[in-house]
């Protein structure tokens, strides 16, 4: 069990997990708000207001229970298990997203979404640029935008 | 699973029943999940893809892409003292076809991000206290979750 720092890092490393095991790799995520009245919160709470000293007072009372958002790619098969926790709403949007888009290792589509994206909007803009100047170097400025595209994707090549 | 995949409409509309239900009652849990569908819905004969004993990384480049499951459970197996089955255990579950996997986590983030209302809201207080007088208004709005 890796406890991983930042949502990045485990998006990235459960993408790489995903496309090794894509098909007993799974997903869970738990969003759990605690029961303020159960005994091991309580004693939670405590001994967080042991540890701070003076300011028992302040820490002991949380009148709203603080929820947690906990992800997990676990792989029974080699039993890798990576983990994120975070309690930032702002991170809700963004790690949903991650998910669609390690869902994509999932379902054995390859991988572009964004970077297709990008690549049209870059293909799209050096075209324009480019016809006003002259329509010959149009041709070879689309390969050259798609190949900065493909080298921003990194490792996702291997698979196929 | 005794009950039949939902549609992503129903899906939805219950996971965010179940959310609501989960703040209102106080405290819980909720679990998703998403993994590769390797079992063929329409019949009970088993898995489509069949390992091939020659190629350990058969599972690397199946023919087409596959289906994800996405299953949603309020986690509430068990009940009571006894922690006899609890036949009210809230089990949602749909499938997502390859084509529609951004539309679908499109929606699923709105979802999440309109539902989890229990996490922390973003602190705004800190960084704007070095702004100037504007941070003492929005301070103020900003620092209760």
């Amino acid at each position: 069990m890796v406890l991983l720092e930042t949502s990045d890092e485990w998006q990235r490393q459960s993408s790489l997990l995903l496309q090794a095991r894509p098909t007993t790799a799974r997903i869970t995520v738990k969003y759990n708000v605690p029961n303020l009245q159960s005994p091991k919160v309580q004693k939670a709470i405590k001994r967080k207001g042991d540890a701070e000293g003076g300011k028992k007072d302040v820490a002991a009372a949380p009148a709203v229970p603080k929820a947690v958002l906990c992800l997990k790619t676990y792989d029974p098969e080699s039993g890798v298990c990576l983990q994120f926790k975070t309690d930032r709403a702002a991170e809700v949007g963004r790690l949903i997203t991650g998910l669609g888009r390690l869902g994509r290792h999932m379902a054995a589509l390859p991988q572009k979404t964004e970077d297709a994206v990008m690549e049209d909007v870059a293909a799209v803009e050096s075209t324009a640029v480019q016809d006003q100047a002259a329509t010959t170097t149009t041709d070879k400025a689309q390969p050259g935008a798609s190949g900065a595209g493909g080298g921003g994707k990194k490792k996702k090549k291997a698979k196929k | 699973m005794a009950k039949a995949h939902l549609t992503h409409d129903q899906f939805f509309t219950q996971l965010s029943a179940l959310l609501t239900a989960t703040h209102s009652s106080g405290h819980g849990s909720i679990h998703l999940s998403q993994k590769r569908l390797t079992f063929d819905t329409t019949s009970s004969s088993g898995p489509t893809t069949d390992k091939i004993p020659d190629d350990p990384l058969w599972d690397l480049h199946p023919p087409e892409p596959l289906p994800i499951l996405v299953r949603a459970t309020d986690g509430k197996s068990t009940k009571g003292e006894k922690r006899i089955k609890n036949p009210d255990k809230v089990k949602l579950s749909t499938v997502v076809k390859p084509d529609e996997i951004e539309a679908f986590f499109a929606r699923y983030a709105e979802v999440c991000k309109a539902g989890m209302a229990g996490l922390k809201k973003r602190d705004r207080s800190k960084r704007k206290k070095g702004k100037g007088k504007k941070g003492a208004v929005g301070g103020e709005g900003g620092t209760k979750a």
